[in-house]
């Protein structure tokens, strides 16, 4: 194998390269015997040791030993192996169960204890073999099982139960244990409700607090604040009396004018309701109009000066006067509409009216030259001619008065007329 | 069908066979959105079922707060299911009573004057909750986004006078003055008897007594919270 360092000069010393694994010269050519597999361990600094739970034997040649291995030798030496722990195993429970003291005689039990250890033995190798594990588990002293004769069977210590007794206590222990759940439930439930966790109530808890609904906290101060309050109340009522009183009067009085009198007084309120509209600011041409909305019917009085404010005099900041000034484009009552998508070339209604407002001084041409056409092409006329047209134009005349127009005549129409029916008596 | 724990059915009225409140279902007296919420609220579903008028007060007694809806859900308070119980349960005249007049749980009283401003003749309500007009004990309001401050007078001013109070449209009641004057009532004397006697007095002499003057003084400093107190503030179901 070629010296890993292809210089030419072996001695140059070694340049240090972070996380590059430096090794001893004399470490590579012993090792170099070594199986690759092992490389990863075998790769370590200065002087390595080999790790010691290598599974691998250390000196091994694969290759080399494949062929030398007889499989039938290791089986009989397995089995051999095995047979032998086998008996080990049984030399050490059979000394054991010697030393057991049993309940009975021990006469008879040593000797039909072991004529039963000896049966199930068998049975017990065949466990083993595949449990061999349990050798770890330390051996407790269990009583050896007992023979009982035919007749000591009948007198039975350990209870049989019957069915039914066995399922009564299977039903014992399911409830037992389905009560136990149900307490812990229980208990479970009763300190949720302790630490104050309820499901629907989970938003109240902060800001709940902010509100004191403690009474008798300062007890004057509350009675001062109810009597205010009573107070209100009780003018609120007088006034709501006197106003209604006010208007009875009003309507009293209006009633006692003469009707002149009333008119006077109406003109006068129209007046005063112009000039409070002329005082208002007016719409100019095409200012957008903000109406003040369908929902003030509260009245209080906030709301009333709200009601009455003056909106269309008001103008805001970039609200242009005169809008003819300005493009035709930018012509629009509602200027917020400028610089939309939706936006259409709309103007405002009346441009885009198409119906003519009353004004027509000047009439239709074709009217005047109607005289040439015939008849039948002139135009209908105004309010088709008074009467009728066409075979309608002429008068018709009276009609003739008949016999069985009366109405005793014509009184039967459905029915066939029967005076031209021939009677016969018989 | 086997009985089903929700109590919809209570809210069907074909062969309704109970009492009759206005010639209805009482349950009607809340507004559809309303009882939807109600019914569907999990207090509803699991304090106030099988309830009677017993042990509806011991839910009545852990109450405390009055509103009708709140938050972004619209969900209704505890309040307004209890009502809506009590409304299903249409108790007597004496056991609604005895929840009005006791002393201890002002919530109950609450709850009772709520449940006859819905259900009794005009007559008797204006006489039932008149006298508790001298009640000045707190009561915690919810509204939709907070809380505030009333108090059981004001409580029972606004049930006589306002349209809507806790998310329900109130049936109509007549003005006071209307019923004095078909004489079916006498005008109201207030508790506050004697001092406004005092008051009317010097207002007439055109004279500040020292007591009147600070009576009118209070009646200045009180206008502003008076105000305050006089807004609407319920939590409606239509933003009033």
């Amino acid at each position: 194998m070629p010296p890993k360092r292809m210089t030419a000069n072996q001695d140059r010393s070694h340049r240090y390269y972070p996380g590059k694994v430096e090794y001893a010269e004399d470490a590579l050519s012993s090792d170099s015997e070594n199986s690759d597999a092992e490389a990863s361990s075998a790769h370590q600094p200065a002087k390595p040791t080999l790790p010691k739970a290598t599974s691998f034997p250390k000196d091994a040649r694969l290759a080399a030993n494949l062929s030398k291995i007889d499989l039938d030798a290791r089986r009989a030496q397995a089995a051999a192996q095995e047979a032998e722990r086998l008996k080990r195993e049984a030399d050490a429970r059979a000394k054991e169960e010697e030393e057991f003291v049993t309940d009975d005689d021990n006469d008879e039990e040593d000797g039909s204890g072991r004529e039963q250890e000896s049966g199930s033995e068998e049975e017990e190798e065949e466990q083993e073999e595949s449990t061999s594990s349990e050798d770890d588990v330390p051996k407790r002293r269990m009583p050896a099982p007992k023979f009982i004769s035919k007749t000591n069977r009948k007198q039975c210590s350990v209870p049989v139960f019957s069915e039914e007794e066995l399922a009564a206590q299977e039903d014992a222990r399911r409830k037992e244990r389905a009560d136990e759940m149900l307490q812990l439930q229980l208990e479970k439930q009763a300190a949720a409700k302790a630490a104050g966790k309820k499901d629907w109530d989970d938003d109240e808890e902060g800001l709940a607090d902010e509100v004191d609904d403690a009474d008798d906290v300062d007890p004057e101060e509350e009675r001062a604040l109810w009597k205010i309050r009573e107070l209100l109340r009780i003018k609120r009522d007088r006034d709501a009396i006197e106003s209604a009183e006010k208007e009875r009067e009003e309507i009293e009085r209006r009633r006692n004018l003469s009707k002149e009198e009333r008119d006077a007084e109406d003109r006068e309120y129209i007046d005063t309701q112009k000039e409070e509209h002329e005082g208002k600011g007016k719409m100019g041409h095409m200012q957008k109009y903000f109406h003040r909305g369908a929902y003030t019917f509260d009245a209080d009085d906030e709301t009333k000066q709200l009601l009455n404010r003056d909106i269309m005099g008001s103008r805001f900041q970039d609200d242009a006067r005169d809008k003819s000034m300005l493009p035709s484009a930018l012509q629009i009552r509602d200027m917020t509409k400028i610089g939309k998508k939706g936006r259409t070339r709309y103007r405002d209604m009346k441009s885009e009216d198409t119906g003519r407002w009353g004004d027509l001084g000047v009439r239709d041409r074709r009217k005047d030259g109607e005289y040439k056409l015939d008849e039948r092409f002139r135009s209908d006329g105004d309010a088709e001619r008074a009467g009728g047209t066409g075979a309608n134009a002429y008068a018709v005349g009276e009609r003739r008065k008949r016999v069985d127009d009366s109405r005793d005549g014509r009184r039967d129409d459905k029915r066939p007329n029967l005076h031209y029916v021939y009677y016969d008596p018989a | 069908m086997a009985h089903q724990a929700d109590e919809k059915r209570m809210l069907d009225d074909r062969g309704y066979t109970g009492t009759l409140i206005r010639g209805a279902n009482p349950l009607l007296l809340f507004e559809k959105p309303v009882r939807d919420r109600i019914v569907e609220s999990m207090y509803w579903k699991e304090q106030c079922f099988g309830l009677n008028a017993a042990t509806l007060c011991d839910r009545a007694v852990e109450l405390e707060n009055i509103g009708g809806i709140y938050g972004a859900a619209q969900k209704p308070s505890k309040f307004l299911c209890l009502a809506f119980k009590l409304l299903q349960l249409t108790p007597e005249r004496d056991i609604v009573l005895h929840y009005l007049r006791q002393e201890e749980w002002k919530y109950l009283r609450a709850l009772a004057a709520f449940y006859i401003r819905l259900c009794w003749q005009p007559k008797e309500i204006f006489e039932t909750l008149e006298p508790f007009l001298a009640d000045y004990r707190k009561l915690k309001r919810r509204a939709r986004e907070s809380f505030s401050l009333t108090y059981v007078d004001q409580f029972v001013d606004d049930l006589l006078t306002k349209d809507r109070v806790c998310a329900t449209s109130l049936w109509k009641l007549p003005a006071r003055t209307q019923l004095e004057d078909l004489d079916v009532l006498e005008p109201r004397i207030s508790p506050l008897g004697e001092e406004l006697e005092d008051v009317d007095a010097d207002r007439q002499d055109g004279r500040m007594e020292d007591d009147s003057g600070s009576d009118v003084e209070v009646l200045g400093d009180g206008h502003g919270l008076g105000n305050g107190h006089d807004h609407d503030n319920d939590a409606d179901v239509d933003g009033d």
